[in-house]
């Protein structure tokens, strides 16, 4: 593309009901732009979704409130259900919540996503805990501590407890000691470190005797 | 008194002839080199795939049979461009990260100097392309130029979280599966134990010693702690 007015052609048609954009029959396609081509036409339909004024995403901030609004709503219920001690209800609102967390427009702010996921997988890592159910808590967590590595000692501490639930003691110890990294001198780190590394030597010592 | 010996500088003359003929010819041949040598480079980044479809949605060919071209609606084209802007941010990202080690490799002398030239090509091929970017944003919907950027960073942001979060949740999957066989075998060997204990107990009261040393010799014995752990949790 040293020349700006060129570009290599793409065949190319247009659905005239749907408007949907496709590869024009009788060429070679590759995945490449069967992919591109399906990311363009989400992206058209989800501009649609765009209320009237707009014809372009606006700038991501300031960012409409209804929808952190309804969030909020659902982690609250989520927290009341585990208060009263019902996990798997706690789980499914923190599930609606993070679905309505993600399928925010690609537009508006990231960082926003980050800070609403990170809260509810944390949430719901604690409830999937309290079921049992470590694999799923485990990958909860993980995700958590994807959307957000600082300040998110909980994340670490979750998923660390999970993978010595499950008897994965090197994975807890490397996951750990990556955590302490990140959040520096955290206390319940710090325990459940010393925890893995006891339960290691255990190991060890029943391996060698 | 000033008359000038034609035929002793003919020698003098024709040296420099030689040697000014010498120069030229080199410098020319040289530069041609160079010129081919750098229209040769292969680019930086691939192919703009984003770009090459936005340009073709604006040439759209007319179908066979009728005379006009089909008609692009703007929405579409409003797409394919924020489509474009999406892969210039992966592209200038591409670029920021790979300008520090590179020119520190060049000064140590790591890579070769035709490395750095398609470096600084793609560098300015990038410049160029943003620019040709707002304007058609500006052209397409007034003022959109001096956003188009921040969304289309903001979409290559959310996208990246959302990989890694899919890729998170796939792992799941198997996890699950590998902790509900893993569980089923912790239980079978657990319940195996607790027979075995139970049977050696009755048997001889004799063989305490031993029954021990057995149990410490399993490898078994974490696991099997933990789903009695497991139990009581539930």
């Amino acid at each position: 593309m040293s020349d700006l007015e060129a570009f290599d052609f793409v065949p190319l048609q247009i659905d005239p009901k749907s408007k949907a954009i496709s590869a024009a029959p009788n060429t070679p396609t590759s995945r490449a732009l069967e992919t591109e081509l399906a990311a363009l036409n989400a992206l058209h339909r989800s501009l649609h979704a765009l209320e009237a004024p707009h014809l372009v995403p606006p700038p991501p901030v300031p960012v409409n409130p209804k929808r952190s609004a309804n969030l909020n709503k659902l982690r609250e219920s989520g927290n009341a259900e585990y208060r009263k001690q019902h996990y798997a209800e706690a789980a499914k609102f923190y599930s609606l919540g993070l679905q309505m967390a993600l399928t925010r427009p690609a537009w508006e702010p990231s960082q926003l996503v980050r800070e609403e996921a990170h809260a509810l997988y944390s949430n719901r890592a604690q409830a999937h805990m309290q079921l049992g159910s470590w694999p799923e808590a485990a990958a909860d967590a993980e995700a958590s501590v994807e959307a957000k590595r600082q300040g998110n000692a909980k994340a670490w501490f979750r998923r660390g407890r999970c993978l010595v639930e499950m008897g994965r003691l090197a994975e807890a110890r490397e996951w750990v000691a990556r955590g302490l990294e990140f959040e520096g001198e955290e206390k319940e780190l710090i325990e459940l470190l010393r925890e893995v590394d006891g339960k290691l030597e255990e190991e060890k010592g029943r391996r060698d005797a | 008194m000033f008359d000038i010996d034609w035929r002793g500088l003919l020698l003098p003359l024709a040296y420099l002839v030689v040697l000014v003929g010498t120069f030229m010819t080199f410098s020319t041949v040289y530069r041609k080199r160079k010129a081919l040598e750098s229209a040769n480079l292969a680019p930086w980044f691939g192919p703009h795939l984003q770009r090459n479809i936005y340009l073709s949605l604006l040439h759209m060919e007319p179908d066979e049979g009728s005379e006009k071209s089909p008609k692009v609606p703007d929405s579409v084209i409003r797409a394919a461009l924020l489509r474009r802007a999406v892969e210039d941010i992966h592209r200038i990202i591409q670029i920021r990260s790979a300008k520090q080690s590179c020119s520190s490799l060049l000064q140590r002398g790591s890579v070769g100097d035709d490395l750095w030239q398609r470096f600084q090509r793609a560098e300015k091929e990038m410049e160029e392309e943003l620019r040709d970017v707002v304007m058609e944003a500006n052209a397409l919907v007034p003022g959109w130029g001096q956003i188009i950027f921040q969304s289309a960073n903001e979409i290559a942001a959310n996208k990246a979280l959302r990989n890694r979060l899919e890729e998170i949740e796939a792992q799941t999957v198997q996890d699950k599966e590998w902790w509900e066989k893993r569980r089923a075998s912790i239980k079978t060997e657990f319940m195996k134990e607790l027979d075995e204990e139970s049977a050696k107990g009755q048997a001889k009261a004799v063989s305490d010693d031993e029954a021990v040393l057995v149990d410490t010799n399993t490898p078994s014995a974490t696991p099997s702690g933990a789903s009695r752990k497991k139990k009581g949790k539930k």
